[in-house]
């Protein structure tokens, strides 16, 4: 399995932490990662608002760079899934777009095909041979009760993101996570409004106030349950749960913390790594004690 | 400063399916949190009154771009693509808030969505190679003839 | 236009001996002049250029008839939709056409023959499918005017959705109280015999002469049951009550409600721990007083023959499971209406009394949503009708017992159009009910408590809303049955987008289907309540009780008729036909056309290449006869169209009736189906120089004879193909599907056509010939 890894912004450049966990447990598997020169995804939340052909060019750039390569691509970050799937889906689609995208490339001498298709950390680790590579791989189980939080731009809108997956009479609402963590011992909890977004595009560009009015609503509805810990997919997801509960607590002096994990981790440490191996020390919430409360210890 | 054709980018006659059953803004977490409109009152609002209504007003931007409200949709209107191309006309028009202006001059300045900083560092403590530079002229170039200059000044 | 001109140039027509221009023919004066002129000029044909033949051919029908001439013997030319109406400012132009018009009609009506009605005998006997309140209703119409009726229910007890249902809107009526006395007179009638436990498993023949087939499943109790319930403690088998929509428990045996016809208990056979034929648990029988249980019991098949049918399948309900923001399934305090029917009935799983699953407390505040599962393209599009109604019905009924419960009902619309209805709507609102305009997007559950908060924007105050609820209760819609689509194979029925059995004309022919003999009632026709579903099934009865009592049908003469010296037998036509009404096979050398039930669509005609198969009326002679006739003068101007009856050539008149102008190039030509419209006529008015050539028929799903209409489409196609092969403009045959509400549609392709016409160069005309007739005479050659 080969993919040019897309790490996007906020990972390298925040949380590299992440980054490099998530290189270790993709050898441990097998999976080998390419790295070619990527720009910024463009975000969704912001460029794709402000001026769509930029962000639509911009976005072609990243993928044709993979078409010339021939891989797919990896992404780490739901934003950046979002705008590469949806800008693909887009550009295969639609004749008129893609002219002029590829007039607006050939400067830069890329011109979009329509030859790779992208995906996330989640998707490639649920692969079956993958899985199978994992239940091998691991050493440890990770005994955490784990509230999943897949974020707004992994799946929405389906008709893009997962068009197979989308029957005419539903919603999709996706269970991969639930799924991949049980298999490295995690218990999966349900909470209310598990879909809901955690506030980041509305906080980060336009009403900070409200976005962590909303990221508090979600908060609440984890710590009802019986939840030690969230599992994210998604840089900006993790932020706002992560320096957000900082933030709320200044101003309600709210004592429960519930620490954040990003999914490749909790992989991580199931397969032996310890937490300052994965990253956790920089966390925010500290997960020290939860952890040193299971086999895992500190 | 020309602004874009909105009809052109979306099909009107989709909005008129819309027949205000209100479960989009019932499921909108922008809405509890701020004085948004909501999307059922962005397409009447676009219907009844005029589109130029609703991209002069700055409570266009209020909304995470969660995609729920045409989850829900029970006539499957596209709304966010409406959304999208709503937001398009406002920033054409001078329409758009101080920090997202902010995050796309500092994308189209430096080719990344973040400020960078003594971070080689804690990325070898990570035992990760250092960033490579940004393409920032290339980038620069495609949104030049893209036509973000429109827009926001880089 | 000049209608003395058009007469003294059909004088001049072969064969006319009388030509006269005359006003409102169709009166009384106007037919005595038809049959003293048929008399005394001793006319063997006779043609009427007038208004459409769809308004009144069978007027001048009947005269001709009465007149001692053959009916068959009369054509029609439409001078008025399809001309006069639609060429105002043009008076040369449409006084030309006309005079063609009449022309075709002239040469087509020396072709026609005499044709006489085929006389079908009807038994007199009724099927009635379904066992709801429309199956009985039309079964005790039928019955109480004297013919027998079997009634084929395929659960244990007739009574339908209405027997489940508690009380019934506007009247506030006990549901099963006013159909218990209607069920019991089924039960007893002398002329019904009830088949519970039963299924249709074929439908040959045709209308007055059906040979149905019912499996009619072993029931394992004999009719000397008491019905006393004494076997039902004795049997260690559970399972869910489907009667109580899953609220309650029942046992392998059992009765299917306490009201139930016929009062007989019966036994589950899959749940059962007798169910591999051997008797290993007789408990039931060891406690049954009257000795009634039957182990030993088997399926019969049954061999019934009857004269018309009646199909009453009655509806499902939607799940809601699939919207998963609303949390049915998950949350124990969210339910349907049909569940909400089971527990406020008196005879339900809570003997009447209002509790939620969770605590089974009683709730105080109570939710309902409405539209759940209607008017959405996430899962059914049209409105199902009774919803508003039962929910309007549903909170009075909690308010009568519960004063102090407070109810809010989220909507979108509020539908309250019948008969003591808006009344009903106003009751609940002084009741004080609350009605909230804003579905919400999400509902919440609180563990704790069972509540549930609902997420949503009042769209009247444009705020949004959380309400917390202890109980939620989902209007769900109503939708085809789940096997609706085997019964629609075994009776040839059609069904429109949504699924349900369609009606042969929605508002003049509400409970016919386009097979004769088969008629519809109830909500497997279209959503509708319980008034509306008597209503017509005591409509489908007495359209039914027509045939019966008459005893006999007329066929329309315009049935297809195989000739056995040129049959091959090699099963073409067999294949195409919607109603199976060609029989025979390979080994008995030739296929024969069964004339009782053959509705005259002709799909059949063009699929035979050996000339062995004609339709009445239409054939090959008369068709082609109007062709030639149409391109007689300057055919590059002239657009052939072939329209059929039912839809392209009412939406041309209705385009005549509109006054909507178009361009007088076009010539149309009538069938009763486009499926009739054979490739050969396309090819031949190209052959005499025609512009273009149209073939419009029913929208795809529309087709008055089910579906014949992808046949045409598949002939245009291949024609296309080959038009392709040889690089001819295909702009020149054109394929429309146009309805008889569509005038404008039909005058915008003729626009579009005649711009076709006018790009034509006389060189592209000549060549375009010149390769056809060469591929045509090397078909020949090979041939």
């Amino acid at each position: 399995m080969r993919y040019a890894i897309f790490l996007g912004c906020a990972i390298p450049i925040k949380y590299p932490g992440f980054e490099a966990v998530t290189r270790l447990v993709c050898e441990r598997l097998g999976i080998e990662l390419v790295d070619l020169p990527f720009s910024c995804c463009p975000p969704s939340t912001s460029l794709k608002l402000v001026h769509y052909d930029s962000w639509l060019a911009l976005a072609a750039r990243n993928i044709c760079l993979a078409e010339e390569q021939g891989l797919d691509i990896l992404t780490l970050c739901s934003g950046c899934v979002n705008t590469l799937k949806e800008a693909n889906h887009v550009l295969k689609q639609n004749e008129g777009k893609r002219r002029r995208i590829n007039r607006i490339l050939e400067d830069s001498n890329h011109c979009f095909q329509g030859s790779v298709n992208v995906t996330h950390i989640l998707d490639v680790l649920y692969q079956d041979s993958v899985v199978e590579k994992i239940i091998k791989e691991k050493v440890r189980d990770v005994p955490l009760r784990i509230g999943c939080h897949y974020g707004c731009h992994y799946f929405r809108p389906p008709k893009v993101m997962y068009p197979n997956e989308l029957s005419d009479a539903e919603s999709y609402v996706p269970v991969r996570m639930d799924h991949l963590l049980s298999i490295i011992g995690v218990e999966p909890i349900e909470y209310s409004r598990k879909f809901l977004c955690c506030g980041s595009p509305l906080g980060a560009n336009i009403d900070l106030e409200a976005g962590y009015a909303i990221t508090r609503q979600k908060l609440g509805y984890i710590q009802e349950r019986d939840i030690q810990a969230v599992s994210v997919i998604c840089p900006s997801c993790f932020e706002q749960f992560d320096m957000g509960q900082i933030v709320l607590a200044k101003k309600s002096k709210d004592r429960i913390k519930t620490p954040i994990f990003y999914l490749t981790q909790l992989i991580g440490l199931a397969f032996g790594l310890s937490p300052k191996d994965v990253g956790l020390d920089v966390h925010r919430v500290k997960a020290r004690k939860l952890l040193e409360e299971t086999s895992i210890g500190w | 400063m020309t602004d874009i054709k909105i009809w052109k980018h979306f099909n009107r006659e989709s909005l008129y399916e819309c027949y205000q059953c209100a479960r989009c803004t019932g499921s909108c977490p922008a809405m509890e949190v701020a004085p948004a409109f909501g999307p059922r009152e962005t397409i009447l609002k676009c219907l009844g009154l005029g589109h130029e209504r609703v991209v002069e007003d700055e409570r266009v931007w209020l909304c995470c771009t969660c995609n729920v409200c045409e989850d829900r949709c029970p006539q499957k209107i596209p709304i966010c693509d409406l959304l999208v191309a709503l937001r398009n006309s406002a920033a054409r028009r001078g329409n758009i808030p101080g920090r997202l202006a902010m995050a796309v001059e500092l994308l189209a300045k430096t080719g990344r969505s973040m400020i960078v900083h003594q971070l080689d560092g804690m990325r070898a403590h990570h035992g990760l190679a250092p960033l490579p530079a940004a393409p920032v002229d290339e980038l620069r170039k495609i949104l030049r003839k893209a036509g973000l200059q429109q827009v926001i000044e880089f | 236009m000049r209608c003395e001109e058009v007469a003294a140039h059909a004088r001049d027509l072969p064969g006319v001996i009388h030509a006269v221009d005359s006003l409102y023919t169709c009166s009384q004066p106007g037919q005595e002049q038809i049959k003293h002129d048929i008399k005394e000029l001793q006319l063997n044909r006779v043609v009427v250029a007038s208004c459409t033949p769809r308004l009144h051919e069978p007027t001048f029908r009947a005269a001709c008839e009465s007149a001692g001439l053959n009916p068959y013997l009369l054509e029609m030319a439409n001078i008025r939709e399809h001309c006069s109406w639609v060429h105002l400012h043009d008076k040369d132009a449409a006084t030309e056409k006309a005079k063609e018009l009449v022309a075709m009609a002239v040469r087509r009506a020396a072709k026609l023959t005499p044709q006489f009605e085929l006389t079908v005998p009807v038994i007199r006997k009724a099927l009635v499918l379904g066992g709801g309140v429309a199956g009985i209703q039309a079964a005790l119409d039928m019955a109480d005017a004297g013919y027998k009726v079997y009634l084929v229910e395929r659960s244990g007890s007739i009574g339908g959705r209405m027997a489940q249902i508690d009380k019934t809107f506007p009247t506030m009526d006990c549901s099963i109280c006013i159909l218990a006395p209607k069920m019991s007179e089924v039960g007893r009638h002398p002329n019904i015999e009830l088949l519970t436990l039963s299924e249709v498993k074929e439908v040959k023949g045709h209308i007055g002469n059906f040979r149905v087939q019912v499996l009619k499943k072993a029931r394992y109790v004999t009719k000397d049951c008491s019905a006393c319930g004494e076997c039902v403690q004795a049997c260690p088998q559970l399972a869910p009550d489907e009667f109580n929509a899953g609220l309650s428990i029942r046992r392998a045996i059992y009765i299917p409600f306490a009201q139930a016809v016929p009062s007989r208990y019966m036994i589950d056979m899959n749940l059962c721990l007798n169910n591999h034929g051997i008797v290993a648990c007789d408990r039931c029988f060891q406690t049954c007083l009257q000795k009634c249980i039957d182990f030993a019991d088997q399926d019969k098949l049954l061999e019934l023959e009857v004269g018309t049918l009646v199909v009453a399948t009655g509806v499902d309900v939607y799940d809601p499971s699939a919207l998963t923001e609303l949390g049915y399934g998950k949350f124990p305090n969210v339910i349907t209406t049909l569940e909400f029917e089971r527990l406020i009935n008196a005879g339900g799983p809570s003997s009447g009394e209002l509790i939620r699953p969770s605590d089974r407390r009683r709730p105080n505040r109570v939710a309902f949503l409405q539209c759940i599962g209607s008017r959405s393209k996430r899962s059914n599009p049209y409105c199902s009708n009774v919803c508003c109604m039962n929910t309007i019905k549903d909170a009075l009924l909690i308010k009568e017992h519960w004063p102090d419960t407070e109810i809010y009902v989220f909507y979108i619309d509020i539908r309250a159009f019948g008969k003591g209805f808006e009344d009903l709507f106003q009751r609940a609102r002084r009741e004080g009910v609350n009605f909230i305009r804003g579905i919400p997007g999400e509902i919440i559950e609180d563990i704790n408590t069972g509540d549930l908060t609902l997420l949503g924007e009042n769209t009247l105050l444009g705020q949004h809303y959380r309400h917390v609820m202890n109980m939620v209760i989902l209007s769900v819609g109503i939708k085809p049955q789940k096997d609706s689509h085997l019964v629609q194979r075994l009776f040839n029925l059609a069904t429109d987008t949504d699924g349900f059995y369609m009606e042969a004309h929605p508002k003049l022919r509400p409970v016919d289907t386009t097979t004769g003999g088969v008629f519809l009632a109830g909500a497997a026709e279209g959503p509708k309540d319980i008034k509306d579903s008597v209503t017509q099934a005591s409509a489908a009865a007495s359209r039914a009780n027509i045939l019966m009592s008459k005893g006999e049908v007329r066929v329309p003469a315009i049935t297809a008729n195989i000739d056995p010296k040129k049959c091959t037998a090699c099963g073409l036509c067999a294949r195409v036909c919607p109603y199976h009404a060609i029989e025979g096979g390979k080994e008995q050398g030739f296929y024969r056309v069964v004339e009782a039930a053959c509705q005259g669509c002709g799909a059949c005609v063009p699929e035979c290449r050996f000339g062995a198969i004609e339709q009445s009326h239409f054939t090959e002679d008369q068709i082609v006869a109007q062709i030639d006739q149409a391109l007689e003068k300057e055919p590059h101007t002239k657009i052939v169209a072939f329209a059929c009856n039912w839809c392209s050539y009412a939406g041309a008149d209705f385009a005549g009736v509109s006054r909507i102008q178009y361009p007088h190039n076009v010539r149309i030509i009538r069938t009763m189906c486009s499926g009739r419209v054979s490739p050969r006529w396309i090819e031949r008015a190209f052959l005499k120089g025609a512009g273009a050539v149209l073939v419009s028929g029913c929208h795809p799903a529309d087709c008055h004879y089910n579906n014949a209409n992808q046949h045409t489409a598949r002939r245009v196609e291949a024609f296309w193909k080959k038009m392709e092969k040889l690089e001819l403009n295909k702009n020149r045959l054109r394929l429309a599907w146009v309805s008889a509400a569509e005038g404008a549609q039909f005058a915008k392709v003729i626009r579009e056509m005649e711009e076709t016409l006018r790009n034509l160069t006389s060189d592209e005309r000549e060549a375009f010939i010149a390769k056809l007739s060469k591929a045509q005479s090397k078909k020949s050659e090979q041939s």
